[in-house]
Parts: structure tokens; C-alpha cells; sequence
């Protein structure tokens, strides 16, 4: 996938947390199509970039801007920053590192929520049962359930997500991400304590929403993992950026080496 | 924390499966019982008592809205009661002399609607500066205003009346005059109908009760009721789905109240009196105690948990009367029964896991009309294509 055209642009990110420095004058591009992953020793500031991306958090310096096939948005600038909710609505979705489920709802709900940017109906229909509301949630289902088989859960559709293993967990916090047709999905250490079959599955999965069309953001610790699916590698260090590339140039970056490694 | 985990019986499995099955005929047949118990029962006591339970199940129902849909401890719901009820007293005793088409603010049927609105209005007003704090801050908040409300009913005396009440002379009118062309055919005068008494009452709250159920359950299965959920469940996560958090508050907020409006005019037209003392602070705890009996969140729960509440406060009137102490002291058994309720049946009677597992038949057949050969449901098979 060899896209030129920038989906996400992050202009000199500063963000402190009184007088931490979490994030230091970062700046990359991600690019249509791509998988580029974000990696770095803990507290590189990574978790922060993307709570930047997904209005989580306000960012103390820098412009996010989002450019979706000639639709631009300003994420973060100097006048003002998106909400999360209407960061979600112009495209871009993320999962969590610790799982945030809706752990009492059945998966069913916890996807058809996905869809929730994707429909309109309110009050007025949902007391009156008008016909185009009937219509909106029989869409709402159809396609719900088509993001429940796409990550492999339809077997538990009526489970409550909390009974769920912990791997099927991850695959329906991305099947409700995905329910948001995104264009841009972050995932915050996906494969975090998964043993290695799941691990296979998940990399499967993340070259399959690739081949949906979606830009796919990773931060992920398992450098099997990030070898083998990202295109592009950014790599962060006490919340500045040492290096960008594709993964064998990263690979064998002295200052990479360095910070994963030390020197002697 | 540990968890007891419940031992497995088949029956239970069995009853739990065919309640959340046969939720429509457990309506259809309370709908049956209820409508028809003032045939059979001519003791006006037990009337005036159903008909108190109804009335409390819609407060119930609309409180419910709050913690149990949107996950918020409000404690001042009986601050919109109040509301409701001071909508219908002050208009019927402020333009009761006048003639005219003001007079039309004096109708039930007008003020009914009134009291909703203006419950939804002072919700809103409430609820956008104050939903921004979460938890026990918002909880604090909704307390003041329930005090607030009733302080401003005692005191603005010009306008309420103030510690004195206001006496309802009003009573709710049908007039179908304007049906006479079609029913002259069978009754020579024009319908009118006055309402007094605790009938008339007990059909006018039946019929709300029933389109406030109705409304809760359309709600609980659309786009807004699953907004709810997802902020009760998680509000980043919520956030993150696309849910404008703020917005839906302030939605559920406005709805609850207004059905607290509803349930406010009901009871001034009912009782023919409002005074400050019907709407103490106690009588938020109260309805908030019917729903966490029931079950949050659950519609069947806080039916169940509103009915077993107020008839057991009547109940104990009735049998402890010769010991007055005990009357008196009755809400020391409220408070028995709910710590009881939360050390064996946390999540209330009928918990909403137990009312929600189950997917309605309807589902089914859209799932299965979708496409054949993808997945069917009904027999758990997995139809999976490699092309997809």
C-alpha cells in the first residue's frame, strides 16, 4: 500500500501534565491505507498522543488535523479542540488499553452503541415507532451483527460482554469501534496478554480492517507483532519522536537500539 | 471482591428463560387483573391503595430513568412531584374565576401536558449547569434543589399560598359534546362526565400508567435508551462510541422529570389538595427505594418493587393500628427490608439481566432474512463464508 496522501497530521504535539513532560514537540504524518505503529519504552508517552487524537485529552501545544479524502478537520489547534463524541463522528475510532466495555449490556447492545454516530433517530422516534425509526434499527441490527462475524464473536451475540475470555473481549471492543465506520482506528496495545494463537488472529484481524480501507494507528509492545504488520514505525522516547521508518530501517536505528537496549 | 457464584438449578435456568420469553402476556395479564379489580372489589379502601401504587409506579418508572437507564443518583426527584403538582394547583386556583379562553388552563386534560412540560423545563435548567459534576457532587446537587423547591413553594405565599396549601376545587371533566352526532343515536344527551372520587382516579392513573410502561419499554430498546446505557456503563468509552454525554443527560434528565410533572398533577387533582408538606425530602428516598427494591434499571422490577413498598406501608397501617408507635415507626421496616435486599438480591427482584438476555423473536427473523447463508441464529451455527 503505497498511499501518499496524509490522513492524520501531528504538527509539534506538546502536551504537560503539570511539570511532566508527556509528550515534547512530536511531530509525524499518517498516511491513507497504512499501518503504522507507535512504539516506545513505557511512559514514551504514547497512550497520550492517542487520548490527543481522541480529544481525551487537550493537547498543551501542537495541531492534530485530520484530512479525510478532502474533508478536513481541525482535531486540535490554537482555537479550539473536538469533543471525543465529534472526533468519533468525522471518523476516527480507538480501543482501549485496559478494555472499557459496557460490561452489563449483551454484545449485541455493546455494538449496536457502535453505530451510534451513524444514526439519528431520537426521542420523537423511539416513543412514536415511526416507520423510518423501525427502519434505522433494523439497519442498526444488520449491521451490528455484521461487525459481530467480521471479529468472529457471532457464536456469543446475546453473552453479556463482561462473561466474555479476555481475547473475545478485545475482538468486540473492535467490532464496536468498528461499528463507527472509521476511517482512521487506533489500537492501544491490542495484543497485550494474549498468547501466541491469539496473537495470530489478531494480526489477521488488523491486515483485514486494513483491507477494508481503514488507516490502522497501533501502539503495541510486542516487537513480533510490529515487525510483521506495520508498514511505517514511529518510535517515541521520554515523549520524543527518535525515529520513523519503515520497520528494517528502524530495526537497526542506533538511537532505537539504544533506547530499547541501553549502551555500553 | 468475591463473587457467589449462584448454584445452577434447571428451574431456575427454566423461569428465567420464560419470564424474559413471556414479558408481553406478564403485562397482558396484570393489564387483565388491574382493569377489572373495581367490578370485583367494592371496598374503597383497597381501590384508593391500587390506585396509590399506580400513582407511585409512574414516579417510579420516570425516576428510574436516572440511575437505573442513565446511572446517576438523583435525590431530588420529588422536586419535579412538587413542580407537577404546584402546575395544577396554582392554575386552577389562580384563573379558577376566570371565563374566557384562559379558563382552558384549568382543564385536566391541558394541565396534564402543562405539568409535563414544565417538569422537562425545570429538569433542563437543572440539569445543564449541574450534570457536568458526577457521582456524589451531582447526588448533593439534586438534594438542594429538592430543598430548594419545596423553600420556594412556603415562602413565595402570593403565588402558592405558602405553608397553607392550595384547596382544588377543579375536578377533571370529559366533556364528548362534541360527539353528540354520533352518540345521539344511543343516549339522548350530550356526554359529559365529571370525575370524583377514587374510580374515575383509579382509570385516569391505569391508563397513564400503561402509556408511561409502554414509553419506557420503546425507550429502553432505542437509540437513546442504549445512549444511556452505554454512559451508565462507561461514560469515556460512551464518549468514544460517538455518545454526546452532555446531551443525554440533559435528555434523560428532561423526560424523567416531566413524568414526575405528570405524576405531580395527578395526585393535586386526586387528593383536591397541595401543600408543602406532601413533597419532603423523604419522599425521594422513597421512590428511590422502590426502584433499588425492584431492580435499577428493571421496568417489571420496579413495578414489583413500587407495589411491594406502598402496600406494605397500608399494610402496616392497617394491622399495627392499635400500636401507634409502630405505625410510626414503620420506615425502620423499610430500612430492614432493603438491607436485606442487598445482602442476598443485590441487583433487586427482578434484576435486569434476568428481563434483557433474551433476544425478542423479532430480531431473529431480521437476522435470519438478512442473508441465508451467513449465520443462523436461532440454531447457534456458525455459516461462515471465506469471501467475507
Amino acid at each position: 500500500m503505497t498511499a501518499e496522501k496524509e490522513i492524520l497530521s501531528i504538527k509539534s504535539l506538546t502536551k504537560l501534565y503539570g511539570g511532566v513532560v508527556a509528550v515534547n514537540n512530536v511531530s509525524f504524518d499518517v498516511k491513507e491505507g497504512e499501518i503504522l505503529s507507535l512504539i516506545g519504552p513505557n511512559g514514551a508517552g504514547k497512550t497520550t498522543i492517542f487520548n490527543c487524537i481522541t480529544g481525551l485529552s487537550r493537547p498543551t501545544n501542537g495541531e492534530i488535523l485530520f484530512n479525510d479524502n478532502g474533508k478536513k478537520a481541525e482535531i486540535s489547534g490554537k482555537k479550539k479542540t473536538l469533543k471525543p463524541d465529534a472526533i468519533t463522528s468525522i471518523g476516527i475510532a480507538r480501543t482501549f488499553q485496559n478494555i472499557r466495555l459496557f460490561n452489563n449490556l449483551t454484545i449485541l447492545n455493546n455494538v449496536k452503541i457502535g453505530r451510534h454516530p451513524r444514526s439519528k433517530k431520537n426521542f420523537a422516534g423511539a416513543i412514536l415507532r415511526t416507520r423510518s425509526q423501525k427502519n434505522e434499527e433494523k439497519d442498526i441490527l444488520k449491521s451490528a451483527v455484521r461487525y459481530i462475524v467480521f471479529v468472529g464473536l457471532e457464536g456469543s451475540i446475546m453473552e453479556i460482554a463482561s462473561n466474555l475470555a479476555y481475547g473475545d473481549q478485545r475482538r468486540l471492543e473492535i467490532a464496536r469501534a468498528l461499528a463507527t465506520e472509521p476511517k482512521l482506528f487506533l489500537l492501544d496495545e491490542p495484543a497485550a496478554g494474549m498468547n501466541p494463537k491469539e496473537t495470530g488472529e489478531l494480526m489477521e484481524l488488523i491486515r483485514r480492517i486494513r483491507d477494508m480501507g481503514i488507516t490502522v494507528l497501533v501502539i503495541e509492545h510486542d516487537m513480533k507483532v510490529v515487525m510483521e504488520i506495520s508498514d511505517r514505525i514511529v518510535v517515541l522516547e521520554y515523549g520524543k519522536k527518535i525515529a520513523d521508518g519503515p520497520p528494517e530501517e528502524v530495526k537497526n536505528d542506533p538511537a532505537v537500539v539504544k533506547a530499547y537496549l541501553g549502551t555500553d | 471482591m468475591l463473587k457467589r457464584i449462584p448454584r445452577y438449578s434447571f428451574y431456575r435456568e427454566k423461569l428465567s428463560v420464560s419470564f424474559s420469553h413471556n414479558i408481553k402476556y406478564f403485562y397482558g395479564v396484570l393489564f387483565l387483573l388491574v382493569f377489572f379489580i373495581p367490578f370485583f372489589i367494592s371496598n374503597l379502601y383497597v381501590i384508593h391503595t391500587i390506585t396509590l401504587v399506580m400513582l407511585y409506579i409512574i414516579l417510579a418508572l420516570g425516576l428510574n430513568i436516572i440511575p437505573g437507564f442513565t446511572g446517576l443518583l438523583d435525590l431530588g426527584y420529588v422536586g419535579f412531584y412538587a413542580i407537577g403538582a404546584y402546575t395544577a394547583a396554582t392554575l386552577t386556583y389562580h384563573l379558577g374565576e376566570v371565563v374566557g379562553p384562559l379558563s382552558i388552563f384549568t382543564n385536566f386534560w391541558i394541565i396534564m401536558p402543562l405539568a409535563a412540560l414544565n417538569g422537562a423545563f425545570w429538569g433542563i435548567l437543572l440539569g445543564v449547569p449541574t450534570l457536568r459534576l458526577t457521582g456524589d457532587y451531582f447526588a448533593i446537587v439534586t438534594f438542594g434543589f429538592a430543598s430548594l423547591v419545596e423553600l420556594i413553594i412556603i415562602n413565595e405565599m402570593w403565588l402558592t399560598r405558602g405553608p397553607m396549601g392550595i384547596v382544588m376545587e377543579h375536578k377533571p371533566t370529559l366533556n364528548l359534546a362534541f360527539l353528540y352526532p354520533i352518540t345521539h343515536h344511543f343516549y339522548s344527551e350530550p356526554l359529559k362526565f365529571a370525575f370524583k372520587g377514587d374510580i374515575p382516579f383509579f382509570y385516569i392513573i391505569f391508563f397513564v400508567v400503561i402509556i408511561t410502561v409502554i414509553v419506557m419499554n420503546r425507550l429502553e430498546n432505542s437509540r437513546l435508551g442504549r445512549a444511556w446505557f452505554a454512559i451508565r456503563e462507561d461514560e469515556i468509552a460512551a464518549e468514544c462510541s460517538g455518545i454526546n454525554i452532555m446531551k443525554y443527560k440533559v435528555i434523560a434528565f428532561a423526560i424523567s422529570a416531566s413524568f414526575g410533572g405528570i405524576a405531580g398533577s395527578i395526585f393535586a387533582f386526586w387528593f383536591k389538595f397541595a401543600s408543602p408538606e406532601s413533597f419532603k425530602f423523604w419522599e425521594s428516598i422513597l421512590i428511590l427505594c422502590m426502584v433499588v427494591l425492584g431492580g435499577m434499571g428493571s421496568i417489571p422490577g420496579v413495578i414489583l418493587g413500587t407495589t411491594v413498598l406502598v402496600s406494605l406501608t397500608e399494610v402496616i397501617r392497617v394491622f399495627l393500628e392499635p400500636w401507634p408507635i409502630l405505625v410510626q415507626s414503620r420506615f425502620l421496616v423499610f430500612g430492614a427490608i432493603l438491607i436485606i435486599m442487598m445482602r442476598f438480591k443485590p441487583a433487586g427482584l427482578i434484576p435486569l439481566s434476568r428481563v434483557k438476555r433474551e433476544m425478542s423473536s423479532r430480531d431473529k427473523s431480521i437476522i435470519g432474512a438478512m442473508d441465508g447463508s451467513f449465520y443462523d441464529i436461532t440454531s447457534g451455527e456458525k455459516k461462515l463464508n471465506s469471501d467475507r
